[in-house]
């Protein structure tokens, strides 16, 4: 049953996952190309500083494409149960939470296609420059935040995508009507009470869902593939 | 447990749109039972309601003496289901859904499957996404049955079928059914498709269950009746009274169709002092015609 979800997701998302995972392995590659010992270089520490800085330049693509995969994942995973109103899935002689359940995993599945990928990607990718002195490689941790950052965004939307349409658009209007409004009496507040101008409501709120402790930190911790 | 299916007192409100109305039914096992009713009439939300995908309000409803919708992961694997709208995967080729979907039943039967494949001149190789209605329709089938099941709900299986296709469709169900002694419910608006096949019949009209009884009383229990001399209220009758009406022109002489009609109650008529002069047969369509008409709330006059 569960090979039979994991082909049927595969099915679904393999042309997009493809490309990612091309975008997976390519990235690491991409990030350090443009490095290399530039030409007259003297000190070794602004070589590594050039190195460092070069890197950086590319850092939030890789949160982004982690984001982007989790999400075509847990979209394609529901999709074409929407289509036929789950007829097909309510059918098989399976409950409920076993069949949502062995779709999550195969999605999950999917995943580790892509963090391979990075991981091979970074390995090539450091073992092809010469690190400046004081510079270290840590392809396998950087491959490791890509797979988690892929789950959790995955399992965020993977949730979101079950239900119906109307459940989602309730959902996603919470999000946004709570970012939008929210900005909105945060900026009329600030015109009566000091505190609303030293501190932002909504924008410290997204700063606790993805800095704070939890599942969202992945996405704002050290995404460096080279690293002091 | 003699019933394969048994609804009882089921309800349902979509709204103020639609409505099931204390649905009560009852599927013998072994039975090939056909649903009737004009599209819309509650027939596909009555399947559902029983292969679990919708709770009702209330009632009750269990398949082979199991409560649904708690036992629906032993009732489903006894179960093959022939949906309304087909709900196989496009992107799939007819051999990969058989073998996706093969994965789910124990009970599969490879090679009565390859057989059936065969017979039905399905190609393992073809995708889904470029079959015919047809086609689809004979792979719905094919998927359906190759599960071995002792109990194939079909919600309107040849609905836009040609008639070689239909044909084949409904000759694999019986072949199967003799064969298994499988208990078979089929959905149907095509009166005559289900007259063949089916040994009962329950009819659905505007989310009301209205009649249910054996299609043997159903094809020779509707008669029109010409009477002349008919007292005004009738009562005590034998039978059941569908629609009675005064024929133009013709002086005392009324229309009854009725229903549970046996030709001993010709007598009836004697002691209340009328007489009737034909009785003729309806044919199953016709039946069916004056079953909804008499359900439904008649018009008053003049509105």
């Amino acid at each position: 049953m569960y090979r039979s979800m994991l082909f049927l997701h595969w099915k679904q998302i393999r042309h997009a996952l493809v490309l990612m995972i091309m975008a997976s392995f390519g990235l690491p590659l991409l990030a350090v190309g443009g490095l290399g010992t530039p030409p007259g270089l003297e000190s070794a520490s602004l070589e590594a500083y050039r190195f460092v800085a070069g890197f950086q330049t590319w850092l939030a693509a890789f949160p982004a494409l982690a984001a982007l995969t989790g999400t075509a994942l847990a979209l394609s995973a529901w999709n074409w149960d929407h289509q036929v109103n789950h007829v097909y899935a309510l059918s098989l002689p399976m409950t409920r939470w076993e069949y949502t359940l062995q779709k999550m995993l195969a999605g999950m599945t999917l995943a580790l296609l892509p963090a391979a990928a990075m991981w091979v990607g970074a390995h090539l990718a450091t073992a092809s420059i010469s690190l400046p002195v004081g510079l270290q490689a840590y392809p396998n941790e950087l491959a490791v935040r890509f797979l988690a950052a892929i789950v959790v965004s995955y399992a965020a939307l993977f949730a979101m995508a079950a239900g119906t349409v109307k459940t989602t658009l309730a959902v996603a209007g919470v999000i946004f009507g709570f970012i939008f409004f929210g900005a909105v009496a945060n900026d009329v507040l600030a015109g009566y009470y000091a505190y609303f101008e030293r501190v932002h409501v909504v924008a410290a709120f997204i700063e606790w869902i993805v800095e704070g402790p939890g599942p969202f930190g992945v996405f704002a911790g050290s995404w460096t593939l080279i690293d002091v | 447990m003699n019933n394969a299916i048994e609804l009882s007192g089921v309800g349902w409100k979509a709204g103020k749109s639609f409505a099931l109305h204390d649905v009560s039914l009852r599927v013998p096992v072994g039975s090939i039972y056909g649903f009737l009713g004009p599209n819309g009439s509650g027939k596909t939300t009555t399947i559902r309601m029983f292969m679990g995908m919708m709770k009702p309000d209330h009632g009750t409803i269990s398949v082979f003496g199991r409560p649904v919708p708690r036992d629906m992961k032993q009732i489903l694997a006894r179960v093959g289901y022939v949906p309304e709208r087909p709900h196989v995967y496009p992107a799939l080729t007819v051999g990969e859904q058989v073998r996706v979907h093969a994965s789910f039943y124990e009970l599969w039967d490879r090679g009565w499957c390859n057989e059936l494949m065969d017979r039905l001149g399905l190609d393992p190789g073809q995708k889904i996404a470029r079959m015919s209605k047809g086609e689809t329709g004979k792979l719905l089938i094919l998927l359906a049955l190759s599960q071995r099941p002792d109990l194939l709900v079909l919600d309107e299986p040849t609905d836009g079928l040609d008639p070689v296709v239909r044909r084949d469709v409904l000759s694999a169900v019986l072949d199967y059914v003799s064969e298994k002694s499988a208990t078979v419910f089929i959905s149907s608006h095509l009166v005559h498709e289900l007259e063949r096949i089916c040994d009962w019949v329950g009819v659905m009209d505007h989310g009301r269950l209205v009649a249910e009884l054996p299609m043997q009383h159903f094809k020779n229990g509707i008669k029109r009746l010409r009477v002349s001399g008919a007292p005004e209220t009738a009562s005590d009758v034998p039978f059941t009274i569908l629609s009675r009406h005064r024929d133009n022109g013709s002086g005392s002489v009324e229309t009854w169709i009725v229903r549970d009609w046996e030709a001993p109650m010709r007598y009836y008529f004697d002691g209340v002092g009328a007489t009737v002069r034909d009785v003729i047969d309806l044919d199953l369509e016709e039946g069916f015609v004056e079953l909804l008409r008499a359900s439904r709330p008649q018009p008053k006059n003049g509105s």
